[in-house]
């Protein structure tokens, strides 16, 4: 650990919650310079313990409440981690419901991500009043971008909620398939609502394209660290949330893993655990730490991937690599990369739902236990899940091991934090400006965080500027 | 109160599912900005309080000798105090660790166990300062939540719910699953709110809105034993995402 009597500290405490509580320490050398900036998590839940002894079947709706944001990914890759347990496939329709409400859910959090905490720094500055910087500020100036996200996300959590009873921790993705059939009312339902939802991330994308050249010092500072990439692909190089297999890449693209079975994650990818966070910092085992940084969720699922799958995102994601190039690697373009892929998780929900099948009443292939090991992997929306189960003899849970996206993004967030920091953290001051930056930095990953807070308000701040004593030389609250 | 009424949301050990249902009552909420002003505080240290705030509503339960802190610092801060969802109200589903070895704990999860600083348990907030209204569910109702939101502005008492998840059953027509199919079912002894989802899926309420008030557990798991369901299932039902509840605690240690 850093000698904390001869460096000198700033702490924003906090900065945003990441699955919980989270803060940033950036410290100073001797001569005032940053010499490293650091992303702690401080919550402590303890899932991977507090599971043990319960039978696997009730693994899905236990670990969903990991997180209120993405249960549906929770739900999905315990689901699939019991149906390996089981040695069933859930029936073709089941499959068909899982990838839709999956899809749904990437919808949902993409727009609270894109629109509800990001955009406001992107419409009015990073420097503008923080008592407009909100979705209630947009809503005041900007109605129609907006109201947009706001029906956007509530598309999402309807349809999750049409599917599953609720919007938060349905408990409809059970191991084998899924609880219950989709009636063709519902399918036409949702149906029904998926132009209108295209047409507001089109309007979005299309404001996005015409404000990119504004953004040009954001895209060069903020996480452009070079790193690898890593998510599922369709075995013949589609983007996949659900299934397919692993493939990593190089900065430059070259590939590091491909073809990898999703069981072997666990392989290619080591955790280490830093002494100041709970969270642990996942690497690419064939680099080492720390040289096997990587990245997960939209950039790095647009990068590994050679295409979309659907028509108008390929569209867009054609015209996007002719902007920043074939692997962009500044974190400033997760929006950019998040709304191609919001554009074709809706376009993928309409072909899912166009067929025959997707209201077969057989939804649920039911077993025991069946092999003493399981893993499940999926797409969530802020990058690969995993969630790998040990059962004994009759079911119970002696082992349980997650990978979750933003252990995964650990090394880079903190690179990205560190890179913000020295451009715009001075030593005998601190300003609102660079707390707004070191945040949205933080904001790209979308790092798994209660986001509701930033819809209403702003993000609370503390900072401290230490000297070499530890005394406080500077201090700014918010 | 002066000027338009606040309220604060606090977060504690939690998943956030709470905070977003708040969220969720977009349309319900945008003519409720007009009546009160509301200020989200997810991780405040204790110089950034501020306040006083005349609504707080307190997610998550408390597992750290921070939160400990920060909780009574809270309820100095607030009018009402409202307690929402299962972590906040019965330490949530991290309470099954309550039952763990925390040093044990803490190193399976985590490699270096000596940087962690938590507590024993995971208790609800009820147990640390007094708390006015406690909304139950994981997540809790968006209906409960908008009702008691408003009760507390025009001064009534909020209308939550006596009755069990039977009932719901009964309004919307779903047969019995422990009668028809003998499946163990914790809706006789769970509040209602979630309108009976579970069973409309044919699953048994596993008991996610915690204990009504006056549950009678003892004659429930009578009925499951007689189902032939064995005594550790029966204890482990009972110990899952409300399983910190007196009523459901007391009940789960008597199998097991
Ligand atoms: S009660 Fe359930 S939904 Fe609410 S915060 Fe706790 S785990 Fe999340
Ligand atoms: S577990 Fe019980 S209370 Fe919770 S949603 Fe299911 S039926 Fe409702």
């Amino acid at each position: 650990m850093t000698n904390e009597i001869t460096t000198r500290r700033i702490v924003i405490d906090p900065v945003t919650r990441i699955e919980g509580h989270s803060k940033i320490t950036i410290t100073l050398d001797e001569a005032g310079e940053v010499a490293n900036a650091r992303f702690h998590v401080t919550q402590f839940r303890g899932f991977e313990r507090m599971v043990h002894g319960r039978p696997v079947h009730e693994m899905p709706s236990l670990m969903a409440r990991i997180c209120g944001i993405c249960p549906v990914s929770h739900l999905i890759a315990a689901s699939k981690a019991v149906d390996a347990i089981m040695a069933v496939t859930p029936p073709p329709a089941a499959l068909r419901l899982r990838r839709l409400m999956n899809l749904a859910q990437i919808v949902q959090s993409h727009a609270l991500s894109f629109f509800h905490l990001s955009s406001p720094d992107l419409l009015f500055g990073f420097d503008a009043d923080p008592a407009k910087r909100h979705l209630y500020g947009l809503l005041a100036e900007h109605p129609q971008f907006a109201r947009d996200g706001i029906a956007l996300r509530r598309f999402g959590q309807h349809v999750i909620e049409l599917l599953g009873g609720k919007r938060i921790h349905p408990a409809w993705i059970v191991p084998g398939g899924v609880a219950s059939p989709l009636t063709a009312e519902v399918r036409d339902e949702i149906a029904g609502g998926l132009p209108e939802a295209i047409e507001s991330v089109v309007r979005a994308l299309d404001w996005y394209k015409a404000s990119l050249a504004g953004w040009a010092e954001e895209e060069a500072v903020w996480g452009t660290t070079p790193t690898a990439f890593l998510g599922l692909v369709t075995p013949d190089g589609e983007v996949e949330h659900y299934d397919g297999v692993l493939r990593a890449i190089g900065p430059d693209g070259t590939v590091i893993h491909d073809e990898i079975a999703p069981d072997d994650v666990e392989r290619c990818v080591g955790e280490a655990v830093e002494p100041w966070s709970y969270l642990k910092s996942s690497y690419l085992t064939a680099l080492g730490h720390p040289e096997g940084i990587y990245r997960v969720g939209p950039l790095a699922r647009l990068n590994i991937a050679d295409r979309m799958g659907t028509p108008r995102a390929d569209e867009e994601l054609a015209e996007l690599r002719e902007r920043l190039g074939r692997y962009p690697s500044s974190s400033f373009h997760y929006h950019y990369t998040r709304l191609v892929e919001t554009l074709s998780c809706l376009e993928r929900m309409a072909h899912l739902l166009q067929h025959p099948e997707v209201t077969d009443v057989r939804v649920r292939a039911t077993a025991g236990i069946n092999r003493a090991e399981g893993v499940g992997v999926a797409e969530a929306p802020r990058g690969t899940l995993m969630h790998h189960y040990v059962v004994d003899d009759g079911g119970l849970v002696q082992h349980a091991n997650l990978i979750i996206a933003t252990g995964q993004n650990n090394l880079a967030m903190n690179a990205g934090v560190k890179q913000v920091a020295q451009r715009y953290v001075r030593a005998d001051r601190l300003t609102e400006g660079m707390l707004n930056r070191v945040e949205a930095v933080i904001r790209c990953y979308d790092p798994c965080l209660s986001c509701s807070t930033h819809a209403v308000g702003e993000m609370p701040f503390h900072v401290q500027l230490r000297g070499p004593a530890g005394e406080v030389l500077d201090e700014l609250v918010r | 109160m002066a000027g338009l009424p606040k309220l604060a949301v606090w977060k504690f050990s939690s998943c956030d599912g709470c905070q977003l249902s708040l969220l969720h009552c977009e349309d319900e909420l945008l003519p409720l900005l007009g009546r009160i002003e509301i200020a989200y505080f997810p991780e405040a240290t204790r110089t950034e309080l501020d306040g006083p705030y005349d609504v707080s509503l307190v997610e998550g339960s408390v597992t750290t000798p921070e939160e400990a802190e920060r909780i009574e610092a809270v309820r100095d801060r607030s009018e009402v105090l409202v307690a929402i969802g299962a972590c906040a109200t019965t330490g949530g589903i991290q309470a099954l660790r309550n039952s763990a070895d925390v040093d044990e704990l803490a190193r399976v999860v985590y490699a270096h166990p000596e940087y962690l600083d938590t507590l024993e348990t995971s208790s609800p907030i009820s147990a640390h300062v007094e708390v006015d209204h406690e909304i139950q569910g994981c997540p809790i109702s968006r209906g409960q939540l908008l009702d008691t939101l408003l009760a507390i502005l025009t001064g009534r008492r909020p209308n939550l719910p006596q009755s069990s998840v039977c009932m719901e059953c009964k309004m919307l027509g779903t047969p019995c699953l422990m009668v028809t199919s003998g499946i163990g079912c914790l809706g006789p002894v769970t509040q209602a709110g979630c309108g009976a989802l579970c069973p409309s899926y044919d699953r048994g309420c596993f008991g996610c809105y915690g204990p009504k008030e006056l549950p009678n557990t003892a004659a429930l798991a009578g009925r499951w034993s007689e189902l032939g369901i064995p005594a550790d299932a029966v204890a482990r039902a009972f110990r899952t995402f409300t399983g910190n509840a007196p009523a459901f605690r007391e009940e789960s240690d008597r199998h097991g």
